[in-house]
């Protein structure tokens, strides 16, 4: 009994940085032309490491990066057409990014074309264990949580891979309204 | 010598698992579609070409094809959760995909130096499901663009019917 006791505590940290999508976001999936989840963890992203190059200076960045890693969960809501959802809808989901040890550190809104990512990061004992995006189109939804060592950066590194789209933050800061 | 036979004994087991829950997901998707999976003849001899010339590092198959369906019956969100349900507990979900006209699942599962992979399509009017014996590097590919892979995999499906004689 012990053990499982023990063995239930060793894995909390690892479900808190974890993030659970709410129900209403669930339901979003009824709404959607399409839905996709990519869902990546353990021996699937140690292969995905051991397969890039450490010649070529991208992956071998990449592969440094992967390897600290624990899992990555995409899940992608494509619509037919604008409005489908609401902002309203993300509500429980920043809500639970508010928890302790989240913390927002980019939020880019563009009146212009309608385009929205958020960057959320959880810090634990001083260091990065894991980071949640939500990014925002007008008929397109995708939130992506990294459980493991990452910093913001990396994410241009890996976007485009494992399913997780390609976040332009560099270019958005100047956009940023926050 | 002794460990030979065990270890004989274990690929036996593991390999009529894998049978199984291949077997499982397909009367799954024959029970709400109301249709059995088309004869595909001689599909040995493509696990025989497959064994042997390893296409695309693909080592075994095990295919399951129904066409001229009129599955109308059911949501996409009802096959998505009978095909989850169906599939055991050893496979990893990889990649998942619905829209109002197609389901695709994809699984994965080490096995020993290689992976499984099974990907499950079900479209209104045709449906797949495949089981593929795959060395590292083939699963690689679809690591990397899963996304495109998935949407890609009746590929599979039309490189088996070359091979089929």
């Amino acid at each position: 009994m012990k053990k499982i006791i023990i063995a239930c505590l060793a894995l909390l940290p690892l479900a808190a940085q974890e993030i659970k999508l709410p129900p209403n976001l669930e339901k979003l999936a009824d709404k959607a032309r399409e839905v996709v989840d990519v869902t990546m963890d353990g021996p699937l992203l140690q292969l995905a490491a051991r397969f890039l190059s450490d010649r070529d200076p991208d992956e071998a960045r990449v592969k440094k990066l992967v390897a600290g890693l624990k899992s990555i969960y995409v899940r992608s809501f494509e619509f037919e057409s604008r409005g489908e959802y609401q902002e309203s809808d993300l509500d429980a989901l920043r809500n639970q990014l508010k928890s302790p040890g989240w913390s927002r550190i980019v939020g880019v809104k563009s009146k212009k074309d309608g385009e929205n990512a958020e960057v959320y990061l959880k810090s634990e004992n001083g260091g990065i264990t894991g980071l949640a995006v939500i990014a925002a189109e007008p008929k397109e939804l995708t939130v992506v949580n990294i459980v493991g060592s990452i910093q913001p950066e990396d994410l241009r590194d890996l976007g485009g891979r494992f399913g997780i789209p390609k976040v332009d933050l560099g270019k958005k800061e100047k956009k940023e309204d926050e | 010598m002794r460990r030979l036979p065990v270890a004989l004994m274990l690929c036996g087991v593991i390999g009529s698992a894998a049978d199984r829950e291949f077997r499982d997901v397909v009367d799954s998707i024959s029970n709400r579609v109301h249709a059995r999976p088309l004869h595909i003849p001689m599909f040995g001899l493509v696990n025989f070409v497959a064994a042997v010339a390893r296409p695309a590092g693909t080592k075994h198959i095990d295919l399951a094809v129904w066409e001229d369906l009129d599955w109308r019956s059911g949501d996409t969100r009802d096959m998505a959760e009978s095909i989850r349900a169906s599939v055991g507990g050893s496979w990893k979900p990889f990649v998942h995909s619905r829209s109002a006209q197609e389901v695709v699942s994809i699984y994965a599962r080490p096995e020993g130096s290689d992976w499984r992979l099974l990907v499950v399509s079900v479209e209104r009017h045709e449906a797949t499901v495949v089981q593929l014996q795959l060395n590292p590097d083939a699963l690689q590919r679809w690591i990397t663009l899963p996304r495109e892979y998935a949407f890609g995999h009746r590929r599979v499906k039309s490189t088996t019917r070359d091979l089929d004689p």
